[in-house]
């Protein structure tokens, strides 16, 4: 017989100790899978390691992977110290790169360093409206803002499909629908091989680092976060506050956007957000909020991903399969959130005697 | 058949924390048994282990003199033993009858008249005075509380323990309860009674056990000790538990209330045009039962809750329609314990440092802040109220009560406010942090502040205010000046009498 | 403060790592002393081929992807090279991505199957001049990149002379992907094919905007046969279109490979694939070195496509009509876009006797007399 106990508190080495053997518990499941289908799951995995980090261009393709997560788990990130639930970083990845790729499209004649400056303005000018939307009814009407931040992301994207299949549709395309590419002056340079997005990725996680720990409005966050009555009760403006977070957090979103669309992509198409919007989210949590934290689990998520999509043409493992890889290692990563908070106690028949 | 309980050396750890520490207890057939001891001492941890609800680590349980295993709260309620909890457990909108059959009765079908019979017997046997089919919505506190007892006596228990029962009552309703538990008694019931209050040990128990820091002291004989003794023993060390009340000379107004009127979130009226003037350097008690207006009058006149009619008056100047911190900038503060104790005025999550910052942080310049100034705050408060803690980066949430209200307390009397609107700002306190927290308040009264005292007991508000405010389901019944005070008048008018019907009963 | 220039640092180092590090597909040294880029090296180096395929849907599609897929099998089977391949690859800056992991892993030969891919292979060409790609139904192409694609419309065209004749009302149905060049040839012979044998014929057309998409392309077939068609054809990946047309219990022309077990009572035939002897034909130019940069629009004559068997089902008259005009195909003497056609406002856009010139097939962006719906 058991009895299931609220934890104390853990020490940190034993929560990174409960999430690892976690991880390894999805991985051995995973193999048992693996083996029935064949597979060799020891070299399956050790090939899902090589295909992520195996050679230089691998490494950069995960790297380019994790740029995105790590922005946008910051963004979230801010907006969850203040138990906002913004679900919406889809959407606002959707709505900066909708905003970097106007410029991108129709004024691409401006100097290079204008237009790209310009582009990340008005990216995140954009995601932080779009955030600040659910923002505005949630401190004005109390609304939802799970739902209302989910729906959004609707939005945005089907706004990329309007935009694609009738406003922006490449002239030149003969009717198939898609948007131009992007002209060369309004695609973000590289650094190390590396787009530059890399340098905005290692300011974000210092700045928000700086935010919530050393400024006045991360001090707010972190106190409305906790409890809107005692912000009230000391003065704080907890709508000003809510507004002014969702803002920055949609504007890091739509960075995010921007970066995509011109760096990687090099055009506006619905596939910008790519789920990493979502994928942000358990990111930001798996991280216990903390910001130091992000860049290495959105790295861990980077080469599951990159791996995952190398072992498929290495081994010719469906598509499907391979999702539902990442699939079972995210559940058993939350899952182990089970065993931090809780703890099992098991008792012998007998019952405690002395 | 002597004894109902005997714990022996029971023991229990929370992490880091020893909660109980060999602990004994034995409780006699037909006893009524108190157990005393500050906040933290781990009486209802022990509580808590005979009800099934906690598994102990090492002890042995026995009831009615044979060996029980308590896993559950079942397997405690089938040995006899139910608790009743400080805060009630009960479906508000459900009858009575409804709600304490509930979860009991393994059949699907509820015959209302059959079970409603049988409640109708039990209550009328103890005098619990409850109507099966009234719902608890339209219940007063106390008449919940009865419902509580009236549950766990419907399902067979002999043993019942009641956790702070009487924090919640009127004296008047603390008399009831007391007959109630007396008849009881003389069915053969046993019942233990978890308290900190000396004056009902004495008026209720026959014997007491005494506990400090999870550690078993000793058991007495009730009518044998005194206050002293008793306190002495809870405590540890000597205790001087006399309050002192300076009278107030002061007669210059500090703050006017006038006509205020407030709703709540769901538009329900909780301040019905109360008035009431406090002077500088007067401390102003207001009684009443929880839930009487108390939290809505502290958040009205902070400028929480925006006011629907009436004025609040402070050094001349009205206070309407300013924000929060413009009301702080004043010198106002407000340092309110709700029952949760860390709703309002506390960040739970944060450490003491942080806690300290919430009032200092606004004042610094630019868009970062330093933690300097309030870490050395927070030290200094540490030091000087004793607060027990590991360090000043522990977050409070982890802290017992009494500490937690040291530092909110301490907090804002560091902040040099000019009125202080402080409610119950002894609770969870043990005996001597409660006499610090006083002498606190006197020390701030002597410097000519005002302050508006929320208090529970009304031993210590009689002791503590110049006058006493007494509310009632949000409008004042009646203001008595020191030489006034009676009890007994002061709980008639809590529960809606006037001052004049009170004696005439 | 410690701990946040810490990470930092140790971010910057990897980082720098990555700067310093020789691209992977620059290094010809023959000395590596990293193991994997050894593996990476090898796989360039020595034979076998490594050919890599991107597929716009699934293999299982039953259709386009299928088709090509029997391609790349039939290649393997012949050639013994070693093929990747990577199904539902969406036609955006993710070929690029799936293209250089193939590369990475030793692919020197890249089919790309979609339209969509068109301008990321042109990009990818340009980055990797000894890569040889080749483009499946585009128009673009450089050194290293052709385009292939066949002459459907010519069994289409036979497709709707079955249809024509099938159809008792004379209304056709078309469940079209996109509006493009390919798919509107398709159409416009597909419905010349049907005013052959039944001049007042009219062919309706519903766009999905999809090439892959079973339950709206079923939907799509669903809404022509409400307006009245009766004979349903398709230039989509999936036999949806088929299938609402057998729960209808009206007719249906496939595409893409023989389906007839996917709707037994509605199938008349289908305009069929046959990319084998192509790939087979090219990579062996790649083995040899005489591979050039040749643009391919192969037609019936070259195999590369076909009109499948008529079903039991098809009008008893079609065979012979269906002969009668594949032969003059195959020798040459008629085409589907031979003249006098007309467009849709009734204008002559092909003279009598002249044949529409393969430039002008490749960017056609109107529709003749008789189809109903709009280039959008």
């Amino acid at each position: 017989m058991f009895k299931i106990t609220k934890q104390r508190e853990l020490p940190i080495v034993k929560v990174v100790l409960i999430k690892l053997a976690a991880i390894a518990c999805g991985l051995m499941l995973l193999g048992v899978a693996l083996a029935f289908l064949g597979h060799n799951p020891i070299k399956v995995y050790s090939e899902l390691v090589l295909g992520a980090l195996g050679s230089s261009y691998r490494l950069v393709e995960t790297i380019n992977v994790m740029i995105p997560l790590t922005i946008t788990a910051l963004g979230v990130l801010i907006a969850f110290k203040m138990k906002f639930w913004n679900i919406g970083a889809e959407g606002q990845i959707a709505m900066g790169a909708i905003a970097g790729s106007y410029l991108a499209l129709f004024h691409s004649n401006l100097p290079k360093p204008i237009l790209l400056v310009g582009m990340v303005l008005l990216a995140m000018l954009a995601g932080g409206v779009w955030a600040l939307i659910p923002a505005f009814f949630k401190v004005r009407y109390n609304s939802n803002e799970t739902l209302f931040t989910l729906m959004m992301n609707y939005l945005a994207i089907q706004l990329i499909v309007f935009l694609q299949f009738s406003a922006w549709k490449d002239p030149k395309s003969f009717g198939f629908a898609k948007i131009a590419q992007f002209n060369e002056s309004a695609i973000f340079p590289k650094l190390f091989g590396v787009h530059i997005g890399w340098v905005a990725m290692l300011f974000l996680v210092f700045a928000i680092y700086m935010l919530i720990n050393h400024t006045k409005l991360g001090y707010e966050i972190c106190v409305v976060g906790t409890s809107k009555n005692t912000a009230k009760y000391a003065g704080m403006d907890v709508k000003g506050t809510i507004l002014k977070t969702l803002f920055l957090s949609g504007a890091i979103a739509g960075l995010v956007g921007v970066f995509q669309a011109s760096a990687i992509n090099g055009t506006l198409s619905v596939q910008v957000s790519g789920g990493y919007g979502f994928t942000a989210i358990i990111i930001a949590w798996l991280s216990g909020m903390s910001t130091l934290v992000v860049p290495f689990t959105a790295f861990f998520f980077a080469i599951l991903t990159q791996g995952a999509n190398y072992i498929q043409t290495v081994f010719q493992i469906p598509q499907a399969l391979a999702e539902v890889m990442q699939a079972v290692i995210l559940i058993f990563a939350l899952g182990s959130e089970f065993f931090v908070t809780y703890r099992i106690e098991w008792q012998s028949k007998g019952g405690p005697t002395t | 058949m002597k004894y109902a309980v005997e714990m022996n050396d029971i023991s229990k750890r929370f992490g880091d924390v020893q909660a109980l520490e060999d602990v004994h207890l034995d409780v006699l057939v037909g006893e009524i048994h108190a157990i005393l001891g500050e906040n933290g001492a781990g009486k209802s941890t022990l509580m808590n282990v005979l009800a099934g609800i906690y598994t102990p680590d090492a002890g042995s349980v026995k009831i009615y003199e044979q060996q029980a295993v308590l896993r559950t709260p079942k397997q405690a309620i089938a040995k006899g033993i139910g608790m009743i909890h400080q805060h009630f457990k009960l479906v508000n909108a459900l009858t009575a009858a409804e709600n304490i059959v509930a979860g009991f009765d393994s059949g699907v079908w509820f015959n209302a008249q059959k079970v409603e019979a049988k409640i109708e017997a039990l209550s009328k046997q103890y005098g619990l005075d409850i109507a099966p089919s009234k719902r608890i919505r339209d219940m007063s506190v106390a008449e919940k509380q009865r419902v509580e007892i009236l549950k766990v006596l419907y399902r067979g228990a002999k043993i019942l323990i009641l956790d702070e029962p009487t924090a919640v009552l009127t004296p008047q309703e603390t008399e009831h309860l007391f007959a109630i538990l007396r008849t009881m008694k003389r069915e053969g019931h046993s019942m233990i009674i978890i308290t900190h209050k000396l004056s009902e040990v004495r008026a209720i128990s026959d014997r007491v056990t005494i506990m400090r820091k999870g550690q078993y002291i000793q058991t007495e004989i009730t009518s044998e000790q005194d206050e002293q003794t008793l306190t002495n023993a809870m405590v540890g060390r000597e205790v001087d538990l006399s309050l002192s009340c300076v009278p107030a000379t002061g007669t210059e107004l500090l703050l006017k209330v006038d006509a205020l009127t407030v709703l709540d979130d769901l538009g329900t009226k909780r301040l019905k045009s109360v008035s009431f003037d406090l002077l500088k350097g007067e401390i102003l008690g207001v009684a009443g039962v929880a839930g009487s207006g108390q939290r809505e009058l502290c958040e009205a006149i902070a400028g929480l809750l925006p006011i629907v009619q009436g004025d609040v008056v402070y050094e001349g100047e009205s206070l309407l329609g300013l924000s929060p911190r413009a009301i702080i900038n004043k010198g106002i503060s407000l340092s309110f314990v709700p029952e949760d104790r860390l709703g309002m005025g506390l960040v739970s999550t944060m450490d003491i440092t942080n806690n300290v910052l919430l009032k200092e942080y606004h004042r610094q310049k630019g868009f970062f802040i330093t933690r300097k100034n309030s870490r050395v705050l927070a030290e200094y408060l540490v030091d000087k109220l004793n607060i027990d803690t590991p360090s000043i980066s522990h977050p409070v949430r982890l802290l017992s009560g009494g500490n937690i209200q040291k530092v909110l307390l301490g907090r804002e009397i560091e902040n040099n406010p000019h009125l202080i609107i402080t409610a119950y700002p002894s609770r969870g306190l043990d005996i001597g942090s409660s006499h610090l927290v006083y002498d606190l308040l006197n020390a701030q009264k002597e410097k000519g502040i005002g302050i508006l005292f929320i208090g529970e007991d009304l031993d210590v508000l009689m002791g503590l205010a110049d006058r006493i405010l007494v509310m009632c389901e949000g409008k004042v019944t009646g203001v008595l000046t020191r030489d006034a005070f009676d009890k007994q008048k002061i709980g008639y008018l809590m529960s809606g009498g006037n001052a004049h019907g009170g004696s005439d009963v | 403060m410690k701990r946040i220039f810490s990470v930092l640092l140790v971010m910057i180092l990897v980082f720098g790592a990555i700067g310093c590090a020789p691209k992977a597909t620059e290094t010809s040294t023959t000395e590596e002393t990293e193991a994997t880029e050894a593996v990476t090296e090898a796989a360039t180096e020595a034979a076998p081929l490594t050919v890599g395929f991107i597929y716009v849907g699934p293999i299982g599609d039953g259709g386009w992807t299928f088709a090509h897929d029997q391609g790349r099998l039939y290649l393997e089977q012949e050639l013994g090279v070693k093929t990747l391949y990577k199904e539902s690859v969406p036609e955006d800056a993710e070929v690029k991505t799936v293209v250089k992991g193939m590369i990475d892993q030793g692919a020197s030969v890249i089919f790309g199957t979609s339209f969509g891919y068109m301008e990321f292979m042109d990009q990818l060409a340009k980055e990797f001049p000894d890569v040889k790609f080749l483009h499946c139904s585009g128009y673009m192409s450089s050194e290293n990149m052709n385009n292939y694609f066949g002459k459907i419309e010519e069994p289409r065209y036979l497709s709707g002379i079955v249809a024509g004749m099938k159809s008792q009302n004379g209304k056709l149905g078309y469940v079209a992907a996109f509006p493009i060049p390919e798919v509107i040839r398709g159409i416009n012979a597909f419905t010349l094919g049907a005013q052959s044998v039944n001049p007042a014929v009219e062919v309706e057309v519903v766009w999905t905007s999809t090439w892959y998409d079973p339950a709206l392309e079923k939907e799509a077939a669903k809404a022509l046969i409400a307006n009245g068609a009766d004979v349903i054809a398709q230039h989509q990946d999936t036999a949806g279109p088929q299938q609402a047309a057998e729960e209808a219990g009206v007719f249906a022309i496939g595409y893409n490979s023989p389906s007839k077990e996917k709707a037994p009572n509605a199938y008349l035939t289908a305009p069929i694939w046959n990319w084998g002897p192509y790939y087979v034909d090219q990579v062996k130019k790649v083995q040899e070195g005489t591979w050039s940069s040749v643009n391919y629009w192969g037609g019936m004559a070259d195999g590369i496509v076909a009109l499948d068997a008529l079903s039991e089902i098809a009008p008893t008259e079609a065979q012979a009509k269906v002969d009668e005009v594949s032969a003059k195909i195959l020798s040459g003497e008629f085409a589907p876009f031979q003249g006098p056609i007309y467009d849709q406002t009734g204008a002559l856009k092909v003279n009598e006797g002249e044949v529409l010139a393969d430039a002008d097939q490749l960017s056609m962006m109107w529709f003749v007399k008789g189809v109903k719906g709009t280039i959008e």
